[in-house]
């Protein structure tokens, strides 16, 4: 009986099932490319453009924004769309403001199904990284050279520098709206107390520290979530002190970045405070906000460098006539090359427009009215911190020292204000963080902290897979 | 002669019984289950940065770059170390407990359980009981250089100074463990419990009588005929200390102090979302299911060769 012998067993059944199980998907994957689709866009049209529309956001359409809710929360944005719904000439606009903690989590699919949203606030330790969307964004120069609510052109209302952050490649895809700006905070009733005065270069801090010392307090403290903020104090400092000649080295992964001599005499400066007991041990043990607690509540030391967001972030647990005040990163000595007054100071909370959003002329639209005097003046007294619009902080600052003494800051650097952003290009903080914890503790001397972040920089530039950006 | 096939008629009925139990949840296994496999494997090979929908085919490079990546390599040195010494300890103090609760009682009469056996029972179910996440913060604030650990051995004489339990190289992986078997006794005490109670109370009471004190009849009796139960929760374990993200992202988010309690999960996730390079991480996602594989087939080898001639017909 030939048609007996050629019967299929079950166990034949089952391995030709399981060949095809193994066979048939990957070869359906290698003809589709797999789950990314592509398409979408343009799917609201558009209007008439106009003075008071100059995007052409079309009637009636529909605005999608994610937000970042960190710091500052969404608030602000909602605001915002309230006053663009409410804007007679645009015909009638409704806005969606979402907000996400996790951007890039989220928004992934979305880039990836070509359905993003309108507006994002590509913010936070889950934000999405630059080099790998920048060719799916819009340029917003058209927002910076339209006139605002009020009828000024906008790019005239806005502090010096504050398109170098987000201007990749020569394109400024990314508009940061709230006006950091980095430094070294110190309670000022704390100082004026003891007659301590406020240090002008690194020189000055071992003195400080011995003084703090004899008052049982320590001269800095850290948290390990944070431990790079000292890398931020120290990188930002070196360019103080020899401008261009530290900055673009460090921001092009130049392989003698972290050997230039302005680095290398701050590091061993640090490490001379923190083998002189000046900085609290156990900071990799601690969790950064408790760290900075003992800072601002129970002050165990006496400076914290950080960004302007600590006096927000930690205005629950600041001791009472605390008065928080900021100076800018110190240079290593009295030979700074750069103008007095050179300070880092970046808008951050970069807000983006993808081009594949179904209404960008809406996200940009809605950009215009955030850099509104209206909104940001908005901005400032709730948030107690400067939006990238001008005069928006009153002389008494809403009664924060801390957002007096930035708008100081502000205005002595004037144009000097300078940015680092290949850490965060690059997303290098947290192989950085382990290795600043490690020195921080004293676990590691300036010779070795050098070789580890040069090793690190030199895996970024050998990567052929990784896109490098030059940073001017 | 009508269709056959094996020596059965085709019939309406038989096909249709074939489609629904068989097709079908093949079909649904093949989509929801396989092919994810499988497009993992593809975009392991691929360069995709995961907010494009283009990618470039790179064939083996991603597995060429990680192992030459020593980030990644202490990472799964760290992975190994927990998968091996996680189900060790974990199953061993688990294996004390369960006995103590059930044959550790006194030496007269029926055999039986320590007093309050029960009491102890629940008690340590209880850290089963708080979710992976909570544990692992509550023991970050625990181990903090002002948390209760060393205020408690303040308390007791020993002054450690303000010890960052988890800030020092020496000690984060250490602390790390303890919380992991910590949170983990419990469950499979309970489970060596319900094996123990599955042995007859009979060969226990012959064994006393035979002579055998406690430490024997576990060795002797308890142990051989609740091998299948200690293999799988070595297995299970160990599953769970190759991953043991959770743990991980609560106790030190940022991989501890000089990468020492870094796991390859982590590191997956960072270089996902941070780095934007979801081709390698995928490829570490492939890497890790295959160490996975690994080390469950060595735990089935090791016991088949432990458990000799009386293995019979159980897997």
């Amino acid at each position: 009986m030939e048609l007996k012998e050629a019967s299929i067993s079950r166990r034949n059944l089952l391995r030709g099932a399981a060949t095809a199980a193994l066979l048939l998907p990957f070869g359906a994957t290698l003809a589709s490319c797999a789950a990314p689709g592509g398409g979408g866009g343009g799917g609201a049209g558009t209007g008439k453009v106009t003075a008071d529309n100059p995007f052409g956001v079309a009637a009636n359409s529909k605005v999608d924004a994610v937000i970042f809710n960190g710091g500052y929360g969404i608030d602000y944005v909602e605001t915002s769309a309230k006053i663009m719904e409410g804007n007679k000439k645009l015909g009638g606009v409704s806005v969606k403001v979402n907000s996400s903690t996790k951007i890039a989590q989220e928004l992934q699919p979305r880039f990836v199904g070509g359905n993003p949203p309108d507006l994002i606030d590509n913010s936070g330790a889950n934000s999405i990284g630059w080099n790998t969307i920048l060719d799916q964004l819009e340029t917003l120069d058209d927002v910076l050279d339209s006139n605002n609510l009020e009828g000024t052109k906008i790019s005239d209302t806005l502090f010096g520098g504050v398109k170098a952050p987000g201007t990749f490649d020569g394109k400024f895809v990314a508009l940061n709206y709230v006006m950091t700006v980095y430094g070294i905070w110190y309670s000022s009733s704390l100082f004026e107390e003891n007659g301590w005065t406020v240090p002008t270069s690194w020189q000055d801090l071992k003195a400080l520290g011995e003084a703090a010392k004899a008052k049982g307090k320590y001269l800095f403290l850290w948290g390990k979530e944070a431990a790079t903020y000292y890398q931020t104090m120290v990188v930002d400092s070196a360019v103080i002190q020899a401008g261009d000649d530290v900055r673009l080295p460090l921001e092009n992964l130049d392989a003698k970045a972290w050997s230039h001599p302005a680095i290398q005499g701050i590091l061993e400066i640090l490490y001379d405070l923190i083998k002189s007991g000046y900085v609290k041990p156990g900071g990799g043990g601690t969790q950064f906000t408790q760290a900075q607690s003992q800072w601002s509540l129970d002050q165990e030391a006496l400076l914290y460098p950080s960004g302007s967001w600590i006096e927000n972030e930690m205005k629950k647990t600041t001791k009472d006539g605390f008065k928080m005040k900021g100076i800018a990163e110190l240079p290593l000595d009295a030979n700074q090359t750069t103008p007095k007054g050179t300070m880092r100071a970046e808008a951050g909370e970069p807000f983006i427009v993808p081009k594949k959003a179904k209404n960008p002329a809406g996200g940009k639209e809605l950009l215009r009215t955030m850099l509104s005097k209206e909104s940001a003046t908005a901005f400032a007294k709730a948030k107690l911190a400067p939006t990238i619009v001008k005069d928006t902080v009153p002389a008494d600052g809403f009664g924060s020292t801390a957002l007096v003494s930035q708008s100081e800051l502000l205005a002595a650097a004037g144009d000097n204000v300078f940015t680092i952003k290949s850490f965060n290009l690059y997303g290098m903080n947290s192989d950085q963080l382990p290795i600043w914890n490690s020195f921080l503790g004293g676990g590691m001397t300036v010779a070795e902290i050098t070789s580890q972040l040069q090793a690190l920089t030199d895996k970024v530039r050998e990567d052929s897979s990784v896109k490098k950006i030059e940073i001017k | 002669m009508s269709p056959r096939l094996g020596g059965r008629k085709l019939t309406f009925d038989f096909i249709s019984f074939i489609a629904v139990f068989l097709l079908l949840p093949l079909a649904i296994f093949l989509i929801f289950v396989i092919s994810p496999f499988v497009q993992a494997l593809y975009y392991a090979m691929t360069n995709w940065t995961g907010f494009s929908p283009n990618m470039d085919f790179v064939g083996l490079d991603n597995y060429v770059r990680l192992f030459n990546d020593s980030t990644f390599k202490q990472a799964m040195l760290n992975n190994v170390v927990l998968a091996l010494i996680v189900p060790l300890i974990t199953i061993v103090i688990a294996l004390v407990f369960a006995s103590m609760i059930t044959v550790g009682g006194p030496s007269h009469g029926q055999v039986r359980g320590l007093r309050g056996s029960s009491f102890y029972r629940v008690i340590s179910f209880f850290p089963y009981v708080i979710p992976a996440i909570v544990i692992a913060i509550l023991w970050s604030m625990i181990y903090a250089p002002t948390g209760l650990l060393n205020g408690a051995l303040g308390a007791l004489g020993i002054d450690t100074g303000q010890f960052a339990w988890l800030g020092d190289a020496n000690t984060a992986m250490g602390a790390t463990i303890f919380v992991i078997v910590w949170s983990m006794v419990g469950f499979y005490m309970i489970l060596f419990i319900a094996a123990i109670k599955g042995i007859p109370a009979e060969t226990l009471e012959a064994a006393r009588i035979d002579g055998a004190g406690r430490f024997r009849t576990v060795t002797s009796i308890l142990l051989p005929q609740m091998r299948d139960n200690v293999q799988t929760a070595y297995i299970y374990l160990g599953i769970m200390a190759l991953d043991a993200f959770v743990y991980m992202a609560g106790l030190n988010s940022t991989g501890g102090p000089g990468n020492s309690t870094l796991v390859m999960s982590q590191y997956l996730f960072r270089t996902a979302f941070e780095k934007g390079q979801f081709g390698l991480a995928t490829a570490m996602g492939v890497v890790l299911a295959v160490l996975t594989l690994l080390f469950a087939a060595l735990i089935i080898g090791v016991f088949r060769l432990i458990g000799g001639k009386d293995e019979g017909g159980r897997a």
